[in-house]
């Protein structure tokens, strides 16, 4: 009779906790990134999982190539994450959008106070019909990394003028360094960044602005000029006498190595960057390029790298909601993802003083400020035009580099792109959320 | 006579059934996707939408129109014939002289058929660190005194086509040596002795015995090897993703591209489609070539 009764209580707290886990929710969490690697997002989930036992925060780490095409057939077939890390602007976004599969955001951004955080340049990405369809991740901006150590050997400072920069070039070159600043062209984006930037300088943000929402057009003479120097930067070996025969992630290794005097890139690069460059990590800083010409101003570029979306039929909606409240909407949040290497949307504030950041990051962020002041630029105009254009612009900068165009046919095929674009409905809209 | 025809009809059905479930995969995993693949061609679809737009031949006509398209329908061509020249000719002499070599054949053999089995991404990679402008290459032109030899492989328009055609070569031309070796072992050797008694140089034995003993295994060779060549899409899209500036965009590269980067599905259906009436077309008539040789 005893081990009857032992055998029936066992049953019991057997159910009762299956009965538990069976109540448990899981959200599952898809974020782009290395498998295995362990990233912020996943001691977030773990923490927020401790903390509501009902609760349990599953982070799934895929490289993109593989996380895309896992991820649209999942939404398409009604299942996949709860909440999703995707890019922003036009494409795929709207495709998701168009298809129903991601959940309007809207009344959580009223609700939980995401308008006084979430800046307005974001919310043009994020948001389309009047409604909020991300909650923007990061900010990154781009700048042009330095070896301090080889500015010293040479006897060079950080240039700030065009002239400066010219002859911090020259100088570089006399030295022996062939390259004296690094381009990986050979993977398309990464010439991208450098027009970004320099369209963003010769326009100004109402140029841009005017390009993407309004009458504008990618042959307009600030475009053409800035495509002009960019090939003559070509032309005259700045990026070495190959840059369209070397890869990004080479090109990289070769600046964390000490053989390239700078490179232009962005954050993503500093974590690992620090870890190749070992003890030689503090002799790398980050500047922002001279003006390119006289009275030019300088204006940093900024955008965000990409963008969180909740499954449209996702049964799990406000534990996926607590999930972004905890990461975007708190300091502590906010200072983790800082130390963590990553910029949330919105004002630091608080959160600034409490992050240790890298010194490389710190001179970055630092640089941006500097000039904010000025206005932003989109550091990555590939991430928000449609990718007619983006292809016709990879193609295009190749071909600038390879003096095989002219700036004036480079914007040309631009704007022809862009005209097609618009035509069948491609372009980014004007965003903004429509008023409570 | 009941039972005779009982019989006849188990004859009949009894293959049918064991073919059945080979049918249903093929049915499943080729037929339907590639009459999909047919249906998304007539519509406007971003791949996600439920909803697709029927567009008749409007894909069909803006490929007409499209630079790029036919850009890439070149390139194509020029990589496939390039394949086809080393696969299947110079696949066939080393086979005939592997057939020829008894000392370390087996290293030989292995070591190039030992490519074949890497993954294409593998392949990818170990070429694109040879090609660099200061890959071995290279270094091995300026070693030896050819420094006008040493080129950006993989960053020059002019060349970077036929780089990485020989690079896919390199890695597929085990696959032809191992199935021209196959040919050759049920070649007589007694045409070879008799070419010999009638004065026949090697030169000659093999233009004459050899080559026509071979052509059935020739045609196999070049059918696999043609219709690979336009199906590849790997090796490219891990080194150049078919730059610089398009010079090695293949329609593999070009479909994906409009496809699934820029979301427009029923145009990349379009180009697979023209893709697979291209490579049917080309089987088709080096089919019916080998046919008027045989007849």
């Amino acid at each position: 009779m005893k081990m009857f009764n032992k055998l029936m209580l066992s049953v019991a707290l057997g159910s009762a906790a299956a009965g538990a886990a069976a109540a448990q929710t899981e959200v599952v969490i898809w974020v782009g990134g290395e498998p295995g690697e362990t990233t912020i997002y996943e001691t977030l989930a773990d923490e927020l999982s401790a903390a509501n036992p009902d609760v349990v925060y599953t982070v799934v780490t895929n490289t993109s190539d593989v996380f895309n095409p896992a991820l649209v057939p999942a939404l398409s077939a009604g299942e996949g994450p709860d909440l999703f890390t995707f890019g922003t602007g036009p494409g795929q976004p709207a495709a998701l959008i168009d298809g129903g599969l991601v959940a309007d955001l809207t009344p959580y951004y009223y609700e939980h106070g995401w308008d006084e955080v979430i800046p307005e340049g974001v919310l043009m990405q994020t948001s389309k019909d009047g409604k909020l369809w991300a909650l923007g991740n990061e900010v990154e901006s781009t700048g042009i990394f330095y070896n301090k150590a080889i500015f010293e050997e040479v006897g060079i400072a950080v240039p700030r003028t065009w002239a400066e920069m010219q002859a911090a070039v020259a100088a570089l070159k006399e030295a022996g360094y062939d390259t004296p600043i690094g381009l990986g062209a050979a993977d398309k984006w990464s010439i991208s960044h450098w027009q970004s930037m320099m369209f963003g300088r010769y326009a100004g943000p109402e140029g841009i602005e005017n390009v993407l929402f309004a009458d504008g057009k990618w042959t307009d003479a600030p475009f053409v000029a800035a495509s002009d120097r960019l090939q003559q930067m070509g032309s005259d070996g700045w990026f070495g006498p190959n840059p369209v025969a070397i890869n990004y992630a080479e090109m990289m290794d070769s600046f964390w190595a000490g053989d390239l005097p700078m490179t232009f890139t962005g954050p993503w690069v500093i974590n690992g960057g620090i870890d190749a460059a070992g003890d030689r990590a503090g002799q790398y800083g980050v500047f922002q390029a001279p003006p390119f010409e006289e009275g030019q101003e300088i204006v940093p570029t900024e955008s965000i790298g990409n963008g969180w979306y909740i499954r449209s039929n996702s049964e799990h909606k406000d534990e996926a909601v607590a999930y972004l409240n905890a990461l975007f909407m708190t300091t502590e949040g906010r200072t983790k993802l800082l130390t963590g290497g990553m910029v949330p949307v919105g004002p630091l504030g608080e959160a600034s003083q409490n992050a240790q950041i890298p010194e490389m990051r710190a001179e970055l962020n630092a640089s941006v400020d500097r000039y904010r002041d000025n206005g932003t630029v989109p550091a990555f105009l590939d991430t928000i035009t449609p990718g007619r254009l983006t292809n016709v612009a990879y193609d295009g900068l190749q071909a600038l580099l390879l003096d095989a165009m002219s700036p004036e046919e480079f914007t040309q095929e631009l704007q022809s792109a862009w005209e097609k674009a618009k035509e069948d409905g491609e372009a980014m809209e004007q965003g903004g959320v429509a008023p409570r | 006579m009941f039972s005779d025809t009982s019989s006849r009809l188990s004859k009949v059905l009894a293959p049918l059934l064991f073919l059945l479930p080979a049918l249903a995969i093929y049915l499943t995993f080729a037929i339907y996707p590639t009459l999909s693949v047919v249906q998304y061609s007539f519509h406007d679809w971003d791949g996600i939408s439920p909803d697709m737009e029927w567009v008749g031949l409007g894909n069909y006509l803006e490929m007409f129109d499209d630079r790029i398209f036919w850009e890439a329908f070149r390139n194509t061509f020029a990589w496939s014939a390039f394949i086809i020249v080393i696969n299947v000719g110079l696949g066939l002499v080393i086979a005939a002289m592997l057939s020829r070599v008894w000392r370390a054949r087996l290293i030989l053999q292995t070591a190039i058929v030992l490519p074949v089995v890497l993954a294409p991404v593998t392949v990818a990679t170990i070429w694109r660190w040879m090609y660099q402008p200061d890959g071995v290459i290279n270094e091995a032109f300026r070693g030896v005194g050819l420094e006008a030899l040493a080129t950006p492989w993989l960053g020059s328009p002019d060349v970077v086509l036929f780089a990485l055609a020989f690079a896919h070569s390199w890695s597929t031309i085990g696959l032809s040596v191992i199935i021209f070796l196959a040919g050759l072992q049920a070649v007589d050797e007694d045409l070879y002795d008799a070419a010999k008694v009638d004065g026949a140089t090697t030169l000659q034995a093999f233009r004459h015995v050899t080559m026509p003993a071979l052509r059935p295994v020739t045609a196999v060779v070049f059918i696999l090897t043609l219709t690979a060549s336009f199906k590849v899409f790997d090796i490219i899209w891990a080194t150049t993703q078919g730059g610089p500036i398009r010079s090695s965009e293949l329609l593999s590269t070009y479909m994906y591209k409009r496809g699934a980067l820029e979301n427009n599905y029923g145009y990349g259906a379009a180009i697979g489609v023209a893709l697979l009436v291209i490579v049917s077309l080309a089987t088709i008539i080096y089919m019916q070539i080998q046919e008027k040789k045989d007849a």
